[in-house]
């Protein structure tokens, strides 16, 4: 299987950093996971088993392996995917099953009732699995290569277009087997939902590729800015996932509107904790590099001035262009950027919180919150 | 391998692929047989033959019921005068793909062609068409300036709107034979939209797999914004169509055009493969060419049918019309790749042979020229292949095999559409097909 096949390469060249927000306090985070993985009955893997054993992936499967000492990116990327396949990467369809569960069996659906396993429509863990899917397949697109920007040091021109087309190739996979089973749900709403998650998802990925890409170091985005990037980027998949499946049971707007609000602000909280994370570990011993645009950074840039922040950059930056972390990160924690970005990780999860209170109590709904606590707590 | 048994080869494979044994040349009371087609003895008196057919039916001309032999046809290869009015340009450089032609003499019978309603038929759709790419850009609701520009990049109305013509000329064909209604329902317009945006999609996202640098004359969406970029655009293209699709607010569309995204992937994976026998190359080749390019065509013909009729033969029609011009037209596109210089196409030039694929005129000159065998295996990859298969083509007759397995096709599409009512529409899509097989770019 393809998890075997990347377990095997993964063990060839050096990790790379991955990108892209490691798991939250590790401890809680996997234990709340793992109880909440018991709730909804079914195996950790909700990419669907067909998709997995297809000729195609076997195909992609045996293709990337010739990319193994090259520097393309699809590598973490199929690294990333068994590594950290227990912590981040299948949040999505979790959170989808659960607030499934959690939200039960609509009055006006009971007839459906039997179609219920452990409390979840077939329905509803296909669209878990769609969620997914999605997200795989965006993971994978991220990792393209501009062929035009490569450097000598980054290895031979023909490895990179090689990987780049397996890279749009396996995307094109994901997604196109989400479509087939976006389809065979039957239902014209959720296929306009997720449609528009998608067309989301790519502006949101798209600004945080201008971002990286031209050589100013930070964007002069407020915070109203960030959060609504960051919306696209992070939040609107599972936001508008979690109506999807309020949905396919026939729950009112209400309830489709509480789980689109619990999917947003869950997911915003994530995010805004994993920014957090190089500013509140003390145990790290040297800084680790982070994202200017981070929240902390772009909090910390509101409360100084757009030019004192420039000036700490430069400052950070001395010779040969190479930053000093450590020292930006002081500057940052130094001011009240990181502690206003907790207040806005915490004032996140309690709007997540305060949605749930639209839902019966039920294991589903408390493994919710404890998702919540998870990437709410700092210590 | 001599160029007869090569023709029982089109014939058999043409046979196998259209899943019809009837011979295709009888209708409208041509009345040369498959037999006497098969006995034909030289591949122009078979293009003269087609051309000779369209004619006929189009110029009524008074001899049409005559037998004739293939030196007589070849004297009789003639273009009707109307040809200035189609499309496609350079209709009198049609030849040039029969390059041993040597007598292309004007029939003193050809008439012009006084009816109207059959000087173009791409009028009838056009009005439907009239605001096509800018509904299409209003589908593609963008905050960010850089990303509009090149999701619209391809919709600048350059295009030939090849798929969203056949769609709309089906949809009021359909909509004739059911209730002899004359209007194109939105939601028929809407499949249209998404066929070409769909196509797009595509486009934005193989010119990435293969590095291209250049289409329909101008540069890549990559070539200018680099691959991260170009594959985002294509994906926002692909969310934006199915959005457009959901609110068509019908499951069964929803269903049918989902297939051709499966389909469009399916194929690019086909096309990473090789195969080893000479049959199954074809079949394979075949496949790939169904998935990648007459699926979409098929596919959006039959939701069109849905929405317009609800008996399902119809559905059928139009979906096996629109799966045989789709495949035809991928053939006619694999020949231009050897026979059209890369001004006229707005692409290189055998670009097929660069990126390693072995299309229908190089399976066919294979079978003329076994030594081609090892440059197909190896993806023509060592220095010269890509040289030495062109010439290998050119000098046997795969484009010729290739465009007759093309014109077979179309007649297959026109068997299946003449199935439906008569209408002005039908008649479109009958001309449509001929248009397929002399395109020149």
């Amino acid at each position: 299987m393809w998890g075997a096949l990347l377990r095997r390469w993964g063990r060839g060249g050096g990790r790379r950093g991955l990108s892209g927000g490691g798991p939250p306090s590790a401890a809680p985070w996997s234990q709340v996971v793992s109880e909440a993985e018991k709730i909804v009955g079914y195996p950790t893997s909700f990419m669907s088993l067909r998709c997995l054993l297809s000729d195609e992936l076997s195909n992609i499967a045996m293709q990337v392996r010739k990319l193994v000492g090259t520097k393309h990116p699809l590598l973490d990327t199929a690294r990333g995917f068994v590594y950290d396949s227990r912590n981040n990467l299948q949040m999505r369809g979790l959170v989808v099953l659960l607030i499934s569960k959690a939200a039960g069996p609509s009055t006006a659906e009971l007839s459906f009732q039997h179609n219920m396993v452990s409390g979840i429509y077939s329905s509803q863990r296909s669209l878990a699995e769609i969620t997914e899917l999605i997200h795989t397949a965006f993971l994978v697109h991220r990792g393209i290569v501009n062929i035009g920007e490569l450097k000598s040091c980054d290895g031979p021109l023909k490895d990179m277009q090689f990987g780049n087309k397996m890279a749009v190739l396996s995307g094109d996979f994901l997604l196109a087997n989400a479509c087939t089973s976006l389809a065979q749900l039957q239902n014209t709403k959720v296929v306009e939902l997720i449609s528009s998650a998608i067309g989301d998802l790519v502006q949101g990925i798209y600004y945080e590729n201008s971002r990286s890409s031209e050589n100013c170091l930070t964007d002069d985005i407020g915070i109203s800015t960030w959060k609504k990037q960051v919306f696209l980027s992070h939040s609107a998949l599972l936001a508008k996932s979690c109506q999807a499946a309020m949905e396919l049971a026939k729950h009112s707007a209400e309830m489709q509107d509480m789980a689109f609000r619990y999917g947003k602000h869950m997911s915003m909280s994530h995010k805004l904790h994993s920014d957090l994370q190089p500013f509140v570990k003390e145990s790290s011993s040297d800084a680790m590099a982070f994202s200017l645009n981070c929240a902390p950074a772009v909090l910390h840039q509101e409360f100084l001035g757009r030019d004192a922040w420039i000036k700490q950059i430069r400052e950070a930056q001395g010779k040969g262009n190479l930053m000093d972390y450590k020292k930006l990160q002081e500057a940052i924690k130094a001011g009240k950027g990181v502690t206003s970005a907790i207040d806005l990780c915490r004032c996140h999860g309690n709007r997540a919180l305060a949605a749930l209170e639209s839902f019966p109590p039920s294991e589903a709904r408390a493994a919710l919150a404890n998702i919540v606590h998870a990437v709410t707590r700092f210590s | 391998m001599a160029s007869g048994e090569n023709r029982a080869y089109v014939l058999q494979l043409a046979r196998r692929f259209t899943g019809s044994s009837r011979p295709f040349l009888c209708e409208k009371g041509l009345s040369v047989t498959q037999g006497a087609f098969e006995s034909c003895t030289s591949v122009s008196a078979r293009a003269s033959t087609a051309r000779w057919k369209r004619t006929d039916r189009f110029a009524g001309c008074s001899c049409k019921r005559r037998k004739f032999s293939a030196p007589e046809q070849k004297s009789m290869c003639h273009f009707p005068q109307r040809s200035s009015v189609w499309p496609f340009p350079k209709l009198c450089s049609i030849p040039w793909r029969f390059y041993h032609t040597s007598t292309a003499l004007m029939c003193s019978c050809s008439k012009t062609v006084s009816d109207e309603k059959y000087q173009d038929p791409f009028q009838l759709g056009r009005k439907d068409l009239k605001n096509l790419y800018e509904d299409i850009k209003k589908e593609l609701l963008v905050s960010t300036a850089e990303l509009r520009e090149m999701c619209e990049y391809y919709f600048d109305g350059k295009g030939k709107a090849f798929r969203p013509m056949i769609v709309v000329l089906m949809a009021r064909a359909c909509n004739i034979h059911h209730s002899n209604s004359r209007e194109v329902q939105a939601s028929q317009r809407s499949v249209a939209i998404i066929a070409e945006m769909i196509h797009t999609a595509s486009l934005v996202h193989d010119d990435v797999i293969d590095d291209a640098n250049s289409r329909r004359g101008k540069m890549t969406v990559n070539q200018i914004w680099g691959e991260r970029k170009a594959v985002l655009a294509g994906d926002f293209i692909l969310s934006a169509a199915s959005l457009a699709l959901a609110r068509i607010g019908n499951t069964t569309i929803i269903s049918v055009l989902t297939q051709v995204i499966e389909d469009l992937v399916r194929g690019e994976f086909l096309q990473l493969g090789s195969k080893e026998n000479e049959n199954e190359r074809f079949a394979h080749y075949l496949e790939k060419t169904f998935k990648k390019t007459a699926s979409l065509i098929a596919n959006s013909c039959k939701a069109v049918s849905i929405l317009g009729c609800p008996d399902p033969k119809v559905h059928e029609i139009a979906y096996q019309y629109g799966k045989n011009v789709g495949i035809a037209f991928q053939l006619i596109d694999d020949v231009l790749d050897f026979t059209s210089c890369a001004d006229h196409l707005g692409k290189p030039a055998a670009a097929d042979l660069k990126l390693g694929l072995a299309t229908g005129p190089v399976l066919f000159a294979c079978r003329q020229f076994p030594e081609m065998n090892a440059m197909i295996m190896r993806r023509f990859s060592k220095p010269g292949d890509v040289e030495r298969a062109r010439k290998y083509v050119l000098q046997s007759d795969g484009v010729q095999q290739t465009t007759y397995l093309a014109q077979r096709y179309c007649h297959e599409a026109t068997r299946e559409i003449s199935k439906l009512r008569p209408s002005p529409e039908r008649e479109a899509l009958i001309q449509l097909t001929e248009m397929v097989l002399m395109r020149d770019k």
